[in-house]
């Protein structure tokens, strides 16, 4: 009797997972053949995820030759990036191009999260697709905040050390010995008292090496599961059609990362990313010399940034990690939720980081009441 | 035991300045072309013992006029200011290098071929062009350095004059930095031809890609029209 | 004499033979005015062959127009190395295909069976005449390199003086074998064309790019069933040759700009010795700032005191920076007491280095986040983002002789006594006795 009760439990968790992941469909001429994409109001967002895999493509190839001049060594580095920039034939355009694929790149995942979010296109069996993406994003945002480093100026150095120190600002909230384990951490990432060579060659490492490992397979399995699931039906009315994914919407694709070269190529040809920060910034860094004004982290992190600036530290932290909670468990926690409710908390998200983002520095100012 | 190499952030020199300033007008007066010859080794002699300071006012009011922070290497070699032991200040210059930043504080017309070690590549050519005294008659209204200065000289190569970055802040050295706007209509201009061919190239693609996809959807409308008969 | 004959007679007779060959033959024969098809014979190896064809000649074509009609635009459009590198690059990939489309076209004419009742002599004759001519082309090309820009000095001027009836062959009098064979093989073709299948030519110059090789419909298929599925069909085909085509040409502009490039990348700059000096000399700078760091952290791991100011030197209201013992900078000032007065000058919020200018109220500004500190003990403003107070550093004083005359640690330890008539000669040093204090 109890043999039997402990089958049905393997068959249940068997079935679970089957329907999570139906590897019995893996079938490349079937996928092909079945893959189909709704057309309706909101068909637009099923370009998003196309975009981001474009830039990462980008990221990966600038990045690769980056990598055949770059120095990471701290008396090297912002000379060798420099060498890049300048003598380098093609190099600005490369460097520029990593830089503004970055950008281009997280700024097409949070529009893609938020779109997916609206579109309850987390619910079952999607919901691995949702996790993975979300851990996604976490690894595209350590990879901005690695990369800033790397080219040893001033603003990188002194943001980075800013950055790590709000690890340790956790400690003044944790109770006795437990208060010096936020100081560690930092200390083992950083991996000497301050922000150093130690560091670099982490940051550098984490870079180039792991996170690309941890991204090739965390996509690989994102990306099996959206083709094995097929796109989710996105609206609560019935769609207009559909539309075979092969080779329809994939051409499509195509056009529209053709689109997206030509804009990255001109911007990265024609406006370097520097040129929105005062020159000081990309000074080599001086361990001795005082920092200039204006130190910022990258624009994605403002929607943080800023709240750490003007609210009580603790309760940003828990709003944060409160955030990602609910991000990573979206699927278990708004299971019951209608496309309309989510669609409202996604309009207030995307509000909340654009307003942040955009208007971060003047709301910051208005409050501090400091000029600028 | 030595001294600590630690310069102090460059707009605490200020005041420090406005009363050496005095001591410099003064002996500007007393001075008559016919003593230089006399004088010259004296004044590199005073200048030699003196501390010499950056001129925070431009300082000032390129942050002011452009909303962007400046800081000394601006004009100057290095970052921090004149002063100091570093690279490009005062305390680490060779005895020829010494020669050269005597002759650039003596340079009081325009037109002397001046070349200072505590100077970069525009702060020489400020002085080159309009000599020390007329500089220093500027200081006191540093937005006339926009006007004194040639309009279309632009040492960079950006496509943008350095009289230009100099009213927005943005480096006259450095081509990567530039107000946004001028540097990607300067950069559009110049790399016109490679911005063209990809344009092509893109219509091109987008061309073909459409007709490929109204070639799919004929192939597969003829398929089910076959598949229904 | 055969150079008079070759340039300006045939040139003559060849025009108005194709002239007056063409009319004839289309008032005669109006329904030979086609390539005669043989797609039904044969269609795959055709479509390998005639699209490769047809794609690279016009492209030849149109760049051959371009030099002749506009010379001086074209020179213009062409003094950017990067377009003459992709003119001359796109004008050689399609006359490569030109030539393998030929070869595809010889050899399915010489092979098939099908083909061999249909194929006449003049056709053969006219694919080889073809084929030489794109391989003279190309040899033209490849060792007389630049010819779109070259050929606006000599042929261009050659041609329109043939236009404007005062044929002048010296403009091309100089030129290698292979140029004037490749002119003498235009020529030629030109003379062939009423004679030959290529007098289609003439029938739809545009549409021609992308329309099927022939509308042939031999009978109504049954499977089909009408006439209106086959021509779906060609429909079809047509849009995938034009999306064929649009994808190579942007594939080709692409490849020549970013090939280019990518060359340039990996071989690297190529600097000048001045260049390269004045790169060392950055980097050596850059080195030299390291060295004297090391050389900072060294002293503070070996020196029991380092010297911070003179005492007289010290101001109570405008601090001096100095490093402490852990490589952080700090400040000194001159305390109300008379002694000095040190802190660490790196704020407890998050690590800024703290301004050193003593406010009207006796506070330290730290620019980053706007905290103010209370210069007498450290202590932060109520409102600023710094909690913590900046840490005090214990000093001891040193006489001239290098005896510790007075020290004060983090806590306000006091040890020894001071004479007022030292104060002069004192310097301020911090010691290493009070590191352990501090952290």
């Amino acid at each position: 009797m109890t043999k039997l009760k402990g089958n049905d439990f393997i068959e249940k968790v068997r079935t679970e997972i089957d329907q999570r992941l139906p590897l019995d469909m893996l079938n490349l001429g079937d996928l092909m053949a079945h893959k189909e994409v709704p057309k309706h109001r909101m068909s637009w967002a099923y370009y998003l995820g196309g975009f981001t895999l474009f830039f990462f493509i980008v990221q990966v190839v600038t990045g690769l030759m980056l990598l055949f001049y770059y120095k990471p060594t701290v008396s090297e580095a912002h000379a060798s990036v420099e060498y890049i920039t300048h003598q380098v034939s093609a190099g600005a355009l490369v460097r520029n191009m990593h830089t503004w694929a970055s950008s281009l790149m997280i700024l097409s995942i949070l529009i893609h999260l938020i779109t997916t979010f609206a579109m309850k296109a987390f619910e079952k069996p999607r919901e691995l697709t949702w996790v993975t993406g979300v851990a996604l994003l976490l690894i595209t945002f350590t990879f901005g905040f690695t990369g800033y480093l790397l080219p040893w100026n001033q603003i990188a150095v002194n943001a980075t050390k800013i950055g790590l120190q709000t690890i340790e600002q956790v400690g003044h909230y944790l109770p006795g010995d437990l208060a010096t384990w936020p100081r560690h951490l930092r200390e083992i990432i950083q991996g000497e008292a301050s922000v150093g060579q130690s560091t670099l060659s982490r940051f550098y490492a984490i870079h180039v090496v792991v996170l690309p490992f941890l991204i090739f397979g965390l996509l690989g399995v994102h990306l099996l599961v959206v083709q094995l699931h097929g796109m989710s039906k996105g609206v609560d009315e019935p769609a207009k059609g559909q539309e075979k994914f092969f080779p329809f919407f994939i051409l499509k694709d195509f056009s529209a990362w053709g689109i997206a070269f030509l804009a990255l190529f001109l911007f990265a040809l024609c406006l370097p990313f520097e040129s929105f920060f005062p020159y000081p910034l990309f000074e080599p860094y001086d361990a001795l010399g005082s920092t200039p004004e204006g130190i910022k982290p990258e624009w994605y992190f403002f929607f943080m940034y800023y709240p750490l600036e003007l609210l009580p530290f603790w309760l940003v932290m828990l709003g944060v990690n409160g955030a990602m909670v609910v991000l990573l468990f979206a699927p278990w926690i708004f299971k019951g939720s209608s496309r309309k409710t989510l669609r409202f908390l996604a309009v207030l998200a995307a509000l909340y980081l654009f307003v942040m983002t955009v208007f971060g520095d003047k709301i910051y100012h208005l409050v501090k009441g400091v000029g600028g | 035991m030595k001294t600590n190499t630690f310069s102090p952030p460059r707009h605490q020199v200020r005041q420090e300045f406005l009363t050496k300033k005095l001591f410099y007008l003064r002996d500007l007066k007393k001075r008559t072309y016919g003593f230089l010859l006399f004088f010259v080794p004296l004044v590199s002699w005073w200048f030699m013992v003196s501390p010499v300071l950056a001129y925070p006012d431009f300082q000032a009011f390129i942050k002011k006029n452009s909303g962007r922070s400046v800081d000394c290497a601006f004009c100057h070699a290095n970052s921090n200011g004149p002063e100091g032991n570093g690279p490009g200040q005062i305390g680490s210059l060779t005895p020829e290098e010494f020669d050269r930043l005597n002759f650039a504080r003596g340079a009081f017309d325009p037109g002397r071929n001046v070349n200072s070690p505590i100077l970069n590549a525009f702060g020489n050519r400020v002085i080159r062009e309009l000599g020390k005294k007329k500089f220093i008659e500027i200081k006191n209204h540093p937005a006339d350095l926009a006007k004194a200065l040639d309009p279309k000289v632009d040492l960079d190569g950006d496509g943008i004059p350095d009289v230009q970055e100099f009213l927005d802040g943005t480096h006259p050295l450095k081509n990567t930095d530039g107000d946004p706007g001028r540097l990607f209509l300067a950069n559009f201009l110049k790399n016109h031809t490679q911005i063209l061919l990809l344009l092509f190239a893109t219509l091109f693609t987008l061309y073909g890609l459409n007709n490929l996809l109204r070639g799919f959807a004929r192939f597969f409308e003829a398929e089910d029209g076959e598949g229904g008969r | 004499m055969l150079e008079a004959f070759l340039f300006v007679g045939l040139p003559y007779a060849a025009v108005i033979i194709c002239v007056a060959g063409s009319i004839y033959r289309f008032k005669t024969q109006p329904y030979s005015y086609s390539a005669l098809s043989s797609q039904f014979l044969e269609g795959k190896k055709l479509m390998w062959g005639s699209v490769p064809w047809h794609l690279g000649i016009t492209v030849v074509f149109l760049g051959h127009l371009a030099a002749f009609l506009a010379p001086d635009t074209w020179r213009l459009f062409l003094s950017s190395t990067h377009v003459l590198y992709t003119m001359e690059a796109i004008g050689l990939a399609a006359a490569i295909l030109c030539a393998l489309g030929l070869l595809v076209l010889i050899l399915r004419r010489l092979t098939t069976a099908n083909l061999q009742p249909v194929t006449t002599l003049m056709d053969l004759v006219v694919l080889f005449l073809l084929l030489i001519q794109v391989i003279l082309g190309i040899m033209t090309a490849m060792s007389v390199r630049w010819g779109s820009l070259w050929s606006t000095e000599t042929t261009t001027p050659y041609l329109w003086s043939l236009l404007t009836f005062r044929p002048d062959a010296s403009f091309i009098a100089g030129m290698p074998l292979l140029v004037k064979a490749h002119l003498t093989g235009a020529w030629i073709l030109l003379l062939s064309i009423p004679f030959s299948r290529l007098v289609h030519m003439f029938s739809l110059p545009l549409e021609y790019l992308f329309r099927p090789p022939q509308k042939v419909v031999w009978n109504a298929h049954p499977h089909h069933g009408s006439l209106k599925a086959a021509e779906d069909k060609e429909v079809t085909r047509r849009l995938f040759l034009k999306g064929a085509f649009g994808l190579t040409a942007g594939g080709v502009l692409l490849g020549v700009g970013v090939l280019d490039e990518l060359y340039r990348f990996f071989r690297g700059p190529r600097l000048t010795q001045a260049e390269e000096a004045d790169l060392l000399d950055v980097t050596q700078k850059r080195l030299k700032k390291n060295a004297e760091e090391k050389a900072l952290e060294l002293e503070r791991l070996r020196d029991e005191s380092i010297f911070v100011a003179k005492l007289s030197d010290l101001s109570p209201t405008k601090g001096k920076y100095f490093i402490d013992y852990q490589m952080r900078p700090a400040l000194a000032f001159l305390g109300a007491d008379g002694l000095p007065q040190l802190l660490s000058a790196k704020c407890t919020h998050l690590g800024c280095t703290v301004g050193s200018e003593v406010n009207a109220q006796g506070r330290l500004l730290c620019p980053c986040h706007v905290s103010f500190f209370d210069v007498t003990n450290g202590v932060p403003d109520a409102g600023s983002p710094a909690k913590d107070p900046l840490p005090k550093l214990g000093w001891v004083l040193v006489n001239e002789k290098g005896e510790i005359v007075l020290s004060r640690g983090p806590k306000g330890e006091v040890e020894g006594t001071l004479l007022g008539h030292e104060k002069e000669t004192l310097s301020v040093h911090i010691a290493k006795r009070y590191v352990e204090a501090l952290t």
